[in-house]
């Protein structure tokens, strides 16, 4: 056994904070910590050591902190969310819940979802967590709208307007789909309304999976939400739970499906279910990003292999991997790869993740719109040399030059105008063919680290104003109780 | 050997990144080597300086004092593998590119070479001696690659 470092941690049974050490015994990482009151618990959280440090080490990253603190410190963390002023991480997206139900009742939902219509917040509300995220977080504000099931709520094209009244800069839907895809007049109300993705709940390709789940034949629908967005315009990321013994099989498949739906999909985005069980032993459908990558693996027959998803630049190294890769044909071109070192970033990491979230998830690529469609001129080498040799360096290659050669005389291989697979191609795909594959790993009271929560870049926003890191709004006990969901008051501390 | 830039080409350089010293050095290189692209008149040459992240031309005139002027340099951190299919093939007539392969005074033709870049390879235009089967790749090629370059650079935006 090799100690790592040490963490601070949480006791999953009172939730009060104690120290741990991370550790590795057999080539596996684990934390190892314990209670005063309630023993010593151990958990896994990689197997595989190499591939844990491999991330931290193309990890490299700057930060930069929230606008303004809406708390103070005053318990200590994770006791005094809402963004305290010792949180050292920015909003990278805001999630505003506008209603605890839903319509589908599914086995597993970390949101906990009930039927129960009397606590959706009103408009005023809902208003007032807009403008939280605005005071709080720096520009651009991007916001998640989610619940529940938004879309159970008629007054959704209103919320979503409202939203843009306040000023927030993207506005993205997490939805089952199954409104939308039966309700064009909705959907096209959600569009006027100014939505600029939708975050489609997406957990395979087969029913087989949904009725697993939901007990509903779900997959003809959420093909129906796909293509009711492409004739729209609108992206779509599609977001897998997985977990074992459910569609951890399917995971291939499911980017496969993606890479024939770009543009209009954006990318693919993986949550491994976290549990709230009594014990670590009882978690057996859980997946580590690692396993995970490795079934991505094998079930794209090699194409995506585990070393091109890099760190997600998200709080720590531990905490996401994403893979940016071109479709080429049916084939994946991956750009990213652990072996080109750390990604390294002049921006900060809330602030790249937006750029991110608002552009490739979004109808459109800002990043790569300077380039605009590559012309041909570019590649008529004499038409553009001359005017170059000519003296004339500042003179676009696009004018008229005289001493050029016409596009029939260009070889049919090198014209760009004749799908050649040159590199003008190439640059033409990786705007309509891109596709973000990333997967994140939420903490449960098992495996939490307050580092990680600490420089937690996704917050919630609650029904009172305050922006509560992910991982501890969603935290519970391991008798279910929470840390801030459905709470107004911290349990774990001094009650 | 005297090397005239302009303003504007100064600031060329200076936007790009490049050092005067360096597009010297490969001028300097060229002339005495012969290693170099000229146009049909002889008032516009193309030479090629390697190193191993970077292929840099520089475009330059020869003036009436020996001295030289600086049109333009460009680069593209792209490796030129070689031809694409491997072997020349026959040489049409309308192959030709305008420019000559200085050394072995023959006509460089346009041929697509391969070219890779962070595991990715895709033909592109160049411009092929028949003779000593020297590339070049022309400013007009290098924007397409620059911007090919920046997305697949996408591992370390």
């Amino acid at each position: 056994m090799k100690q790592i470092s040490t963490v601070g941690s949480l006791c999953p049974e009172c939730l009060r904070t104690i120290e741990g050490i991370k550790f590795v015994e057999d080539g596996k990482v684990y934390i190892k910590k314990e209670c005063a009151e309630h023993g010593s618990f151990t958990t896994l959280i990689s197997k595989d050591v190499n591939h844990y440090l491999k991330m931290e080490e193309c990890f490299d990253v700057d930060r930069a902190r929230v606008k303004a603190p809406l708390t103070d410190v005053n318990k200590g963390c994770p006791y005094d969310c809402g963004i305290c002023p010792s949180h050292k991480q920015d909003t990278c997206l805001a999630i505003v819940e506008i209603t605890d139900r839903c319509d589908l009742g599914c086995t597993y939902c970390f949101a906990d979802s009930t039927s129960d219509a009397s606590n959706d917040p009103d408009m005023d509300t809902i208003r007032r967590m807009f403008e939280a995220v605005k005071s709080c977080s720096n520009e651009p504000t991007c916001v998640q709208i989610s619940g529940g099931e938004p879309t159970l709520r008629n007054d959704l094209p209103e919320i979503i307007k409202m939203a843009k009244e306040v000023g927030i800069s993207h506005v993205e839907l997490n939805t089952n789909g199954r409104r939308i895809a039966r309700d064009q007049d909705y959907f096209d109300r959600i569009k006027a309304a100014g939505i600029d993705a939708i975050y489609l709940g997406f957990d395979g390709v087969s029913d087989d999976v949904y009725l697993q789940r939901t007990g509903k034949k779900l997959f003809d629908i959420k093909a129906e939400v796909i293509n009711k967005c492409d004739k729209a315009g609108i992206g779509v990321v599609l977001v897998p739970l997985v977990a074992k013994n459910y569609n951890l099989h399917e995971v291939g498949k499911i980017i496969e499906f993606a890479s024939q739906k770009v543009p209009t999909v954006r990318g693919v985005h993986f949550q491994p279910v976290f549990y709230s069980g009594r014990s670590p032993a009882e978690m057996e459908g859980r997946t580590t990003i690692l396993e995970l990558l490795e079934e991505i693996e094998t079930q794209t027959d090699g194409q995506l292999k585990v070393e091109n998803f890099t760190p997600s630049l998200m709080p720590t190294a531990h905490c996401g991997a994403t893979c940016l890769t071109l479709i080429d044909n049916g084939n994946f071109i991956p750009l990213t790869n652990v072996s080109m070192g750390a990604v390294r970033s002049k921006s900060d990491v809330a602030n790249k993740t937006k750029k991110s979230i608002m552009g490739r998830w979004k109808g459109s690529t800002p990043d790569l719109q300077p380039v605009s469609k590559p012309s041909c001129h570019d590649l008529l080498s004499k038409a553009s040399l001359v005017n170059a040799s000519k003296s004339d360096v500042s003179s676009s290659c696009c004018e008229k030059p005289n001493n050029t050669i016409s596009i029939e005389t260009i070889p049919m291989e090198s014209s760009c105008c004749r799908s050649s697979g040159g590199w003008a191609d190439f640059i033409e795909m990786s705007m309509n063919k891109y596709l973000t594959i990333s997967t994140m790993a939420f903490q449960d009271v098992w495996s939490y680290e307050k580092e990680r929560v600490e420089n937690c870049c996704i917050h919630v926003v609650t029904q009172d104003g305050k922006l509560i890191p992910f991982c501890n709004y969603n935290l519970s006990n391991c008798n279910g109780d929470f840390l801030y969901r459905n709470k107004n008051k911290v349990i774990g501390m001094d009650d | 050997m005297t090397i005239n830039i302009s303003d504007e080409t100064n600031s060329l350089l200076k936007d790009n990144g490049f050092r005067i010293e360096e597009i010297q050095e490969i001028i300097e290189s060229a002339e005495s080597s012969g290693n170099k692209l000229k146009d049909a008149d002889g008032e516009v040459f193309i030479a090629r300086g390697d190193s191993d992240n970077l292929t840099t031309y520089a475009v330059y005139s020869p003036l009436a004092n020996g001295a030289f002027e600086l049109k333009s340099a460009y680069a593209h951190k792209m490796k030129v593998a070689g031809l694409t299919g491997g072997s020349f093939g026959e040489v049409e007539y309308d192959d030709e590119s305008g420019w000559t392969c200085h050394k072995c005074n023959e006509e460089a033709v346009d041929r697509n070479v391969d070219m890779f870049y962070l595991d990715v390879s895709r033909p592109g235009p160049g411009i092929v001696c028949p003779k000593c089967g020297d590339i070049y790749i022309t400013q007009g090629v290098t924007k397409t690659l620059k911007t090919a370059e920046s997305i697949l650079e996408e591992k370390r935006a």
